[in-house]
């Protein structure tokens, strides 16, 4: 049998890797990558335990500003809001945080624009967007192993702010809102790092995207309180306005999604436009990766 | 006086030499130091993933004793290398001196003083130049930081512009004084620290290291500099280096450090004296040696091409020589020291409290 | 001494000229700090749409509270420009031995460390708190007396002082640790406890929780002070709220100058 194939086609199948073997050779990477980066959190090992623990000492203070409002005022609840669901809410802002911050992703794909370490991703048979997507994947997952016991210890401290466990429909709804946070959250930032490619400074911008988020995602305050502000345009308040934002998709959402505040229809809109959101941005971080490497290229780099 | 540096050989004390004439000796020694020891507690880094984890609630450390009860006395004038390997302990010594750190144990004086006291009064009289890091500021030109230790070193304005443009035409970086430092290479920036440290015309000058990644002409007219404002000044220069090249231009008097001791201290010629016993015979032939006869001398030897090289002990010269030359067709002798590169290698090789392959006893 | 006076005069022109040379980043990390405030300021404003005054009869209405804010934005300017820049550089100075050059020279090392670099642009923020304190002045219906307006620059140099002595001992722990980011998120969370008026620490955590922010490490007096100076009507008791300050002030600045002292002399410098 053997001797019927012409020997060249012997030598070409044993040379190449078939699909499976690059498969698997791309998750042996991957978790390589992952063991990595364990072992780089916990060389700091004073640094990630108080780091983490640290990260909930913000909401200390903006809880104790709401008890004093709540204190002053004699409404039992602001923005449908009791004092103990503004709690609740700051907690699970972190969980959704958790899943869409991206640090260092903008910045970082706009430096090695910079610096041209880009340009290897041009030549190798590597997708650059695929690679950083795997990346952040891994870096998350380290994250949460090593935070989920601050976190679940803070969670179970504060248990008694929190209304009843949600029925399971609501907490698929709140899985579901999370992953695509972080899928939101990642190409939001990687686009804006693709902007490298044609700007030299995209730290303005990064921060621009930054504060507008920061006032406009939920984060510093549950976004229904915006529901009595006019938003200039005539019949439409400034919280339905940004309703159709994607910045309330990266910490609002799974939140008030938790707390039962969007329900039925309303839920089924928001997941919709969050998934929406995440395509549009998907479908920019490609189409901006695509222009500008062949920006890139004409250069010559 | 008994003290733990002694070299391995057995001789009660390092040889040190008498002052270097025309140095001052009235008020005692500029540089006095008794059994100064540092030790440092060393965490160990966890390798791999499972000891990260437990390096979480529990570390091994071990103490590694960077110098181990040095004495050294130094005199007004002198300029003095501490030569050694990487590790050996020299910039420790040298931070010790300086006030940098405090020591684990022993007592130093320089110019009086306790250098870990950090009195203004003692900084004002000494300087430290380090290689490769700097003190100016990265920022301003080098102009504005001479003017910035003006005013630290609280310099009289005429006689610091004088000694300024003394030192600054002296190694000619007039033209790269309005320039920010860090856009200078590596010589350049050297050559300003050096202007920078003898503008408050310092009594002690440290230097460490300072050639490194200097290229050749750099280091060369760094020795010239640093000789002529030596002699000059009346400095006392203490340099550490583990370039047998610094040494040899600048300093009559070596001390050797080797894992935080001090191995020998004295003359750079009486290096060759005491730690090797052999010198080196190079004989260029007529025709190919008879190596059985080679063989019958007794002494190692090497054939490169038409020469052979013979490493024959000292007080066998005179005896071998002659039947040497009798018997074979040379056609030229030589009889040299072991290079002074190899003797300091070796040294640095041996482990202290080991002699050295082929040295007096 | 004059020669500390020329020497941080000298290390302030070069930063300004630095940053005069460099004069869009500069403007652009103005426009960063003003932008970060103003969104806060936005969301006190929204606050104040629910509730017309922070806590029940602690006198936090709206003006009183902007003025509070205008406090803190002043004093965080002052800091952040002055000592921050050097304090940051420490951990890289520690690294890389620049440290060791510091130490060899004739001169207080605390000084150096703490004061050789400065962030112009961070007095933006300052200046915007000046015209907020204006704004919140003009509005209200007392105006505070004349001798609010004399202890009220006393006051907030004591907030500069403790923060200070903040930065110092951070720097300490930095000298002895080597490296340690978390050292400077700490100083930012801790900080965070200062942003808002004291009042709100009540209750079974807050109680005690402003007990230990006052008596054992005063962030609370930092900007609670000189505001209650400026904003709340003046009583007897502000008198003890000042000298409160003044004492503090004085404490922690003299004990972090002990622990920066420690710190130096077990400095372990980089090895060579």
């Amino acid at each position: 049998m053997m001797a019927l194939l012409p020997p060249s086609d012997l030598q070409a199948s044993a040379r190449e890797p078939g699909p499976l073997q690059a498969w698997m050779n791309s998750w042996r990477i991957w978790w390589t990558m992952l063991v990595i980066c364990l072992e780089e959190r916990l060389v700091y090992r004073g640094d990630f335990i108080l780091g983490t623990l640290m990260r909930f000492l913000p909401i200390v203070t903006q809880v104790f500003l709401w008890t004093a409002v709540f204190g002053a005022t004699s409404r039992g609840d602001i923005a449908g809001y009791s004092r103990n669901d503004i709690v609740a809410y700051y907690l699970l802002t972190m969980v959704t945080r958790a899943f869409s911050s991206m640090p260092g992703l903008a910045s970082g794909i706009a430096r090695s624009v910079r610096d041209g370490s880009v340009k290897k991703y041009l030549v190798q048979p590597v997708d650059y967007i695929g690679y950083l997507l795997a990346a952040r994947i891994a870096h998350k997952l380290v994250y949460y192993a090593v935070a989920t016991l601050p976190f679940a210890a803070v969670f179970f401290f504060c248990r008694s702010y929190f209304p009843p466990l949600p029925d399971a429909s609501t907490l698929a709804a709140f899985g579901l809102s999370l992953v695509l946070s972080f899928f939101l959250g990642f190409f939001l930032e990687a686009t804006l790092g693709m902007l490298g490619f044609w700007f030299l400074e995209v730290s303005s911008i990064v921060f621009a995207y930054m504060l507008v988020q920061y006032l406009l995602s939920g984060h510093m305050f549950p976004l229904d309180m915006l529901a009595g502000i006019p938003s200039g345009i005539p019949g439409v308040s400034l919280a339905s306005l940004v309703h159709w934002l994607p910045f309330e998709y990266t910490a609002y959402l799974p939140a008030a999604v938790w707390l039962g505040k969007i329900k039925g229809a309303d839920l089924v809109w928001s997941l919709v436009i969050e998934a929406g959101w995440v395509v549009v941005m998907a479908v920019a971080c490609r189409i901006a990766w695509r222009r500008g490497t062949r920006r890139y290229s004409a250069f010559g780099g | 006086m008994h003290n733990s540096s002694a070299p391995p050989f057995g001789s009660p004390a390092p040889l040190s030499l008498p002052p270097a004439p025309g140095a001052g000796s009235g008020t005692g020694p500029v540089i006095s130091v008794t059994g100064l020891a540092k030790e440092y507690r060393v965490y160990d880094k966890p390798e791999g993933l499972f000891s990260s984890i437990s390096g979480l609630f529990h570390r091994t450390s071990r103490v590694v004793e960077a110098l181990k009860g040095v004495d050294l006395t130094v005199e007004k004038g002198e300029f003095v290398a501490l030569l050694g390997p990487n590790g050996a302990g020299k910039t420790t010594f040298l931070k010790l001196l300086s006030g940098i750190i405090t020591p684990t144990r022993g007592e130093a004086r320089v110019l009086g003083a306790v250098p870990w006291q950090r009195t203004d009064e003692f900084r004002r009289r000494f300087a430290l130049v380090m290689g490769q890091r700097n003190q100016l500021w990265w920022d301003l030109p080098a102009a504005e930081s001479f003017r910035l230790h003006k005013e630290i070193y609280r310099l009289e304005p005429a006689r610091f512009e004088r000694t300024r443009d003394e030192l600054v035409d002296l190694l000619d970086v007039r033209k790269l004084l309005l320039q920010p430092v860090r856009d200078l290479s590596l010589g350049e920036r050297m050559k300003l620290e050096l202007v920078a440290a003898l503008l408050h015309e310092p009594e002690v000058l440290f230097l460490d290291e300072p050639t490194i990644g200097l290229d050749v002409v750099a280091q060369h007219s760094l020795h010239r500099f640093l000789a002529k404002v030596q002699a000059e000044r009346q400095m006392t220069v203490v340099l550490t280096t583990h370039y047998m090249k610094d040494v040899a231009a600048l300093c009559k008097r070596v001390v050797v450090i080797t894992h935080g001791s001090i191995l020998y201290d004295g003359s750079l010629e009486q290096i060759v004296d005491r730690f090797t016993s052999h010198k080196i015979v190079t004989l260029d032939l007529d025709g190919p040696p008879a190596e059985d006869r080679l063989k019958r001398l007794g002494f190692p030897y090497e054939i490169r091409g038409p020469q052979v090289i013979l490493r024959i002990d000292r007080t066998r010269i005179a005896d071998v020589l002659p039947e040497i030359l009798r018997g074979e067709s040379v056609r030229d002798v030589s009889v040299e020291d072991v290079p002074l590169e190899e003797i300091v290698a070796e040294l640095f090789r041996s482990e202290a409290g080991q002699a050295p392959a082929g040295s007096q006893r | 001494m004059a020669r500390y006076l020329s020497i941080f005069l000298c290390c302030a022109r070069a930063c300004l000229v630095r940053d005069m040379t460099f004069r869009a980043n500069f403007l652009l990390e103005c426009l960063t700090s003003v932008g970060w405030m103003s969104m806060n300021l936005a969301f006190y404003l929204l606050v104040f749409t629910f509730t017309s005054e922070i806590g029940r009869n602690t006198g936090w209405t709206r003006e009183p509270f902007f003025a509070f804010v205008a406090t803190g934005l002043i004093i965080n300017a002052i800091v952040q420009a002055f000592f921050m820049p050097s304090a940051e550089e420490l951990t890289e100075m520690v690294r890389t031995g620049g440290l060791d050059g510091v130490l060899v020279q004739p001169l207080d090392a605390q000084f150096l460390l703490s004061m050789h670099r400065f962030d112009f642009s961070s007095l933006a923020n300052g200046f915007v708190g000046i015209g907020l304190l204006v704004w919140a002045l003009v509005r209200m219906e007392q105006a505070p007396p004349p001798i609010a307006w004399l202890l009220y620059p006393l006051t907030i140099l004591c907030g500069v002082a403790i923060l200070y002595s903040l930065i110092v001992m951070l720097a300490a722990a930095t000298i002895l640790m080597g490296r340690n980011q978390s050292l400077y998120d700490f100083w930012f969370y801790l900080t965070n406890f200062s942003r808002y008026p004291a009042e709100i620490y009540a209750g079974p955590w807050g109680s005690p929780l402003r007990a230990l922010c006052t008596f054992v490490i005063p962030i609370l007096l930092v900007v609670n002070v000189p505001a209650r100076v400026i904003a709340q009507p003046f009583a007897g008791q502000t008198w003890g709220w000042v000298a409160a300050a003044v004492v503090a002030a004085g404490g922690a600045l003299l004990l972090s100058r002990v622990v920066f002292q420690a710190a130096l002399a077990k400095y372990r410098s980089a090895s060579s």
